[in-house]
């Protein structure tokens, strides 16, 4: 009986093969959409994910902060000052979660060969930093304990500073001057970063790395740093880390009320993604669902339209003893059979669009299998639900007026 | 003699918005099994009204109707298409074959309906197509073949469930006098092998294929007289 439902339907939408396509279409783009969508969706986070992750292992990034000001007041005490060298070193004592504390002082300077000049972002830190973040050098060394105990003047030059700097030539053992605020200062290259690219901060080929106490002591008399990074022992071990740093810098800043600082973490920045991905995801779901609504009413007309234009082979259906539920079935089975065609369609649709679109975004094709299910088991339903109306008119027709319809 | 059918007083008034037309004003009569009764009346003299009352395709506003003993205002819809399939085989004067069904298709709906296993179907519809003198044209589809093959096929499709009673309305009203006689020598042969038969025409020639005639004028009945 099924079997032969499905047989009577497929004829009779191929009968009417360009009108059975049009009618789907509503349904092919709706389905390909949903599969589209949740893919991008997955792949996109996968590679935001992947590029938290490669921000560096367990990090925790400690800032000072400025509470916003109240009624024309200036808000909070300014705690820039408070985030002294002698802070950092103070972490690693009283978080035994913290593995390391590494300052971090930012300065915007301009680097000067015989030939060229550059503006370039220093960066004063210790040996950890490039670990810390997974930075590797291709060349040379990064900056070594003792050039910071002893304040060498070394500096270690991103991938893209040292292409501009010195060409092809290799930089090791070179000296550049460094413009600090209209003062200058002979550094020699120690070692040139891996090439990096942009990330959230920018792009990491353009900085350069110097000793913490030569940027503090030499080039500034900053008693501060702009943040410092605290890495944990673990991954699991990173929220206990981030509730010892909150206790320790609340006690030492004198700020119960957690004003002065701000912590971020992998984990927090994963929160965020997700989150916003979450909405993101929800928001296209919608259009995608609504344009299954479309692709709905789409079958419902063209099965409406069947139903008038075979009024006469339903009469003569029933004269030949067809119950109401055999008509009913039938035309049930050709809009299931449009609806069913259409997911597939939609599928394979979908399929070369999130393919296309990955490799546009360079993020992994990912086809979640939920999405498949969720999107053709939505397109059946579509097909009962939007067929039932007009199945059950011709089921209910009155076999003689059918049989004179012209 | 088993009585397969009686009506009586069967009316039917159609109210269109202004008039109201009566097709049928007070007919009754009674079939045995094994009857050929050939219906005649003039155009519009409510023919095909009866019919359709007759074939369980349509109910009538007044009197009654008993199909092999049940009372047919009685039956439900399901009830009705199991009478429709199992007990009436129905011939129109358009054939109202499936255009994009093959004429084995055709004849094997009736049987599908039954839900006769389709492994049981195929030697049924053979044998009702090669017992209206159709070989050959099982897989054409009906705009394939001529006028009077098509109401072979409509004819095989009438008996292939084996009905108790066999409808014609007009049957050879689309067909050429010549082709009609081939096809009321069908009808001949079916009664001969003892299936009843009820016929309408308009015409005398036609009408005297059965062994009975009753005359209808004006939605009812005029005459009604055994044929020598
Ligand atoms: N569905 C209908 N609505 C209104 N009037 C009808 C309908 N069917 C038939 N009639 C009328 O009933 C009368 C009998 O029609 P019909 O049974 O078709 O006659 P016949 O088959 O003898 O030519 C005619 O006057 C016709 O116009
Ligand atoms: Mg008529």
């Amino acid at each position: 009986m099924i079997l032969q439902g499905l047989r009577i339907a497929l004829n009779s939408l191929w009968a009417n093969k360009m009108r059975s396509f049009l009618s789907i279409l509503g349904i092919v783009i709706g389905v390909g959409a949903v599969i589209a969508i949740v893919s991008v969706g997955t792949g996109s986070t996968q590679q935001v994910t992947a590029r938290i992750a490669n921000l560096g292992s367990n990090m925790i990034t400690v800032y000072p902060w400025m509470t916003r000001g109240q009624f024309g007041r200036v808000g909070g005490t300014v705690s820039l000052h408070k985030f002294t060298l002698e802070l950092v070193e103070h972490v690693e004592l009283f978080c035994p979660s913290v593995k390391k504390a590494i300052p971090v002082k930012t300065l915007n300077s301009r680097l000067i060969t015989d030939e060229v000049n550059v503006n370039a972002t220093i960066i004063g830190t210790r040996i950890d930093y490039a670990e810390v973040n997974n930075y590797e050098v291709a060349q040379g060394i990064f900056i070594g304990e003792s050039d910071d105990l002893e304040r060498r003047q070394v500096i270690v030059l991103g991938s893209q500073l040292a292409a501009d700097l010195f060409e092809d030539d290799s930089p090791i053992g070179e000296t550049v001057r460094l413009n600090y605020e209209n003062r200058i200062f002979q550094f020699t290259v120690i070692g040139v970063m891996r090439e990096k690219g942009g990330s959230m901060a920018g792009n990491l080929d353009e900085r350069a790395y110097i000793p913490v106490s030569v940027a503090m002591d030499r080039l500034t008399t900053h008693k501060y740093v702009d943040s410092f990074i605290g890495q944990a022992y673990s991954s699991e071990g990173a929220v206990n880390a981030v509730q010892e740093l909150e206790y320790f810098l609340m006690k030492y800043l004198q700020d119960e009320k957690k004003e002065q600082f701000r912590i971020t973490s992998q984990d927090e920045l994963l929160e965020t993604v997700s989150s916003v991905t979450k909405t993101m995801s929800l928001m296209l779901g919608g259009i995608a669902a609504i344009s299954l609504l479309v692709g709905g009413i789409g079958i419902m007309n063209i099965m409406l339209v069947s139903v008038t234009e075979r009024t006469r082979e339903i009469g003569i259906r029933k004269a030949l003893g067809a119950k109401n539920r055999n008509i009913l079935w039938q035309f049930l089975m050709e809009s299931l059979s449009l609806s069913s065609l259409g997911g597939i369609a939609g599928m394979g649709f979908g399929w070369i669009a999130a393919y296309f679109l990955s490799q546009y975004g360079n993020w992994p094709f990912v086809i979640s299998g939920i999405s498949v299910v969720l999107a053709f088991g939505f397109a059946l339903f579509i097909g009962i639900f939007f067929g039932l109306y007009p199945a059950m008119k011709a089921a209910k027709m009155n076999p003689v007026d059918a049989l004179r319809y012209e | 003699m088993n009585r397969i059918m009686r009506i009586e007083q069967l009316k039917k008034i159609y109210q269109l918005s202004k008039v109201k037309v009566e097709a049928l004003r007070g007919i009754s009569f009674t079939i045995e099994e094994g009857e050929f009764v050939s219906i005649m009346g003039p155009s519009g003299s409510g023919k095909s009204t009866l019919m359709h009352i007759i074939g369980c395709l349509d109910y009538p506003t007044e009197g009654k109707y008993y199909l092999t003993g049940q009372d047919v205002a009685k039956l439900n819809d399901n009830q009705l298409a199991l009478f429709r399939n199992k007990k009436i085989g129905f011939v129109f004067q358009q054939f109202n074959l499936l255009p994009r069904a093959t004429n084995f298709n055709n004849v094997e709906l009736p049987l599908i309906y039954a839900g006769v296993p389709s492994g049981k179907r195929k030697d049924i519809v053979l044998k009702a197509l090669h017992s209206v003198g159709l070989k050959n044209r099982e897989y054409h589809r009906p705009n394939e073949i001529s006028g009077g093959e098509r109401q072979r096929v409509a004819i095989a499709r009438a008996l292939v469930n084996n009905p108790s009673i066999i409808l014609a309305d007009e049957p050879t009203g689309n067909l050429d006098s010549k082709t009609g006689h081939d096809i009321m020598k069908i009808f001949q042969k079916l009664h001969q092998s003892g299936n009843t038969i009820i016929l309408v025409t308009h015409e005398r020639e036609i009408a005297t294929y059965g062994k009975r005639i009753i005359y209808i004028r004006d939605g009812l009945i005029e005459k009604d007289e055994v044929v020598a």
